[in-house]
């Protein structure tokens, strides 16, 4: 069969970059003493790509990701979301799906996408059909009277998705959102995320630990050193889109990852 | 076991033991004047229960539990949210008060009526303090159940703290919050009991006790079932609210 390689549509004029890290240091105070955490990120996602950060654990992704949530503040650099800072977190431009799905047990599906609405208070109505569209969109739509506790793990993560996405954020950011999936799951939500992906058009940025997730996804792998964590390596992953489970067995697929794995190896 | 077993052998353990309080008294097999047959208690059940006497006495008591619980369970409350957040405040004294919470009350209960004398303010004084130590207690750990992530994932949406508050910690802290409101009850209960059998003019602890010291075991008896009652039915409102509020735990 043969692949039609897609194009991103054209970027927008003025909306060229949805995320800027300039210059982006952070030294984390604990009870140790000062330590220094991220040095000198610089980053740039233009607008509707999919960019992943893979990196060992403690290299600081995460908090680099809360600083781009506008949950932290870095001590020293900037960070453009949209053009803008971004010194608190502002979900109609930023949107976060963490490692934990962490839905409220006590609301059902539908009342936890509808959540941020709840929030900015938003009329009863339109919250539930905005929600309800969201959940359309990750294939749950008749599941949205259910718990979270009669939900199956990756049922979860895509509730979560759909709450990320319920405002319709610009710019999404992943925590290892499928970290705690098995291996099948893992592989079915990746390629459902890129479904909605293709579907919306956002910036997502995605963060994980498995190299095979990272090049399967991305269309730019950034590889992190360990603490202080630096960005050592940018991979581009010219792969055709939409991506299938057979190229995974390419060779190309094999080299990616095999760079990207010999640069995590190489600074440890 | 089947659940129609389990009640059938629940109602029959029941029988037995209703009929065993009838026909044992009546057999001589029991002192009756130690314990009287199931009939004649009941019987008596319904005698007190028309007297105005006792229905005041009801009153007192059912006063002095409401008033006591009103302002124990609010206090408690509070103190345990601050020693749950204050991380300083909470260092200092949750030590402490496992300790505190470590001695029986009752010994306490001659000072408190040195201090207040054995009216309706000693009697609240007395189960207030009774009460407060547990509220104290199962307030923090209900603030420490509420996770972490929750509280980020809300900051992640932009939430102001009255917004965490409301949202969040409420619906999450209530099961515990109940199961608190139940125990304190049966403590706040038990504190009113003690002041009142020891050393009280009014209420039904002084009635029952008033019935024991001469010998009125039929009363005695009904008395002890109507508390019994009350307390049960209590238990069994809030544990219905409990369910309520938990579906969500699986």
């Amino acid at each position: 069969m043969q692949q039609v390689a897609k194009l991103k549509p054209q970027v927008e004029t003025g909306r060229a970059n949805a995320v800027e890290v300039t210059g982006v240091s952070h030294i984390y105070h604990g009870r140790e003493g000062a330590v220094p955490a991220l040095t000198d990120i610089d980053m740039t996602v233009p607008a509707g790509r999919f960019t992943v950060i893979v990196g060992p654990s403690g290299c600081g992704k995460t908090s680099l990701l809360m600083m781009l949530a506008g949950l932290r503040t870095p001590t020293a650099g900037t960070i453009l979301c949209d053009g803008r800072p971004i010194p608190s977190p502002d979900p109609q431009r930023v949107g976060v799906v963490f490692q934990e799905a962490s839905l409220y047990p006590w609301l059902t599906a539908l009342d936890n996408v509808e959540f941020p609405l709840a929030l900015k208070g938003s009329p009863r109505g339109e919250r539930r059909d905005r929600a309800q569209a969201m959940l359309k969109l990750v294939g749950l739509d008749s599941f949205g009277g259910r718990y979270p506790h009669e939900l199956s793990g990756g049922m979860k993560q895509r509730v979560s998705i759909a709450r990320g996405l319920v405002q319709d954020p610009p710019v999404l950011l992943m925590d290892e959102p499928f970290a705690a999936l098995d291996e099948q799951t893992r592989m079915t939500m990746g390629h459902e995320l890129l479904r909605i992906w293709d579907e919306t058009n956002k910036t997502v940025v995605f963060i994980t630990h498995s190299l095979t997730e990272a090049v399967y996804l991305a269309d730019e792998v950034l590889v992190m050193s360990a603490r202080p964590g630096r960005i050592i390596d940018r991979v581009a992953v010219d792969l055709p889109r939409p991506r299938t489970y057979q190229m995974m067995a390419t060779d190309k697929f094999g080299q990616l990852r095999e760079r990207i794995w010999q640069q995590i190896r190489a600074k440890e | 076991m089947s659940r129609t077993a389990t009640l059938l052998t629940r109602l029959a353990m029941l029988i037995v033991f209703l009929g065993a309080w009838e026909v044992l008294p009546r057999a001589g097999i029991v002192n009756p004047m130690l314990l009287p047959p199931l009939s004649q208690v009941v019987a008596t059940l319904g005698d007190i229960v028309a007297r105005s006497d006792f229905r005041e006495a009801m009153a007192v008591t059912a006063a002095e539990v409401v008033v006591a619980f009103v302002i124990a369970v609010p206090l408690g409350a509070a103190l345990g949210v601050l020693l749950a957040e204050n991380a300083y405040l909470g260092a200092i004294f949750r030590p402490m008060l496992f300790y505190v919470f470590s001695i029986p009350k009752s010994i306490f209960l001659p000072m408190f009526i040195l201090a207040f004398g054995i009216g309706f303010g000693q009697k609240v004084a007395y189960a207030t303090f009774s009460t407060v130590f547990i509220v104290i207690m199962s307030t923090s750990a209900a603030v420490e159940s509420v996770k972490a992530e929750y509280i980020l994932v809300a900051q992640s949406y932009g939430a102001t703290r009255a917004q965490i508050l409301r949202r969040i910690y409420v619906p999450s802290m209530m099961p515990i919050l109940l199961e608190a409101v139940r125990i304190s009850m049966i403590f706040n209960f038990t504190g009113v009991m003690i002041a009142e059998m020891y050393a009280s003019r009014t209420g039904v602890g002084h009635m029952i006790a008033n019935w024991g010291e001469n010998f009125m075991l039929p009363q005695l008896f009904a008395g002890v079932i109507v508390l019994a009652l009350a307390a049960m039915a209590f238990n069994e409102l809030v544990r219905s609210l409990e369910v309520r509020c938990s579906r969500w735990r699986s």
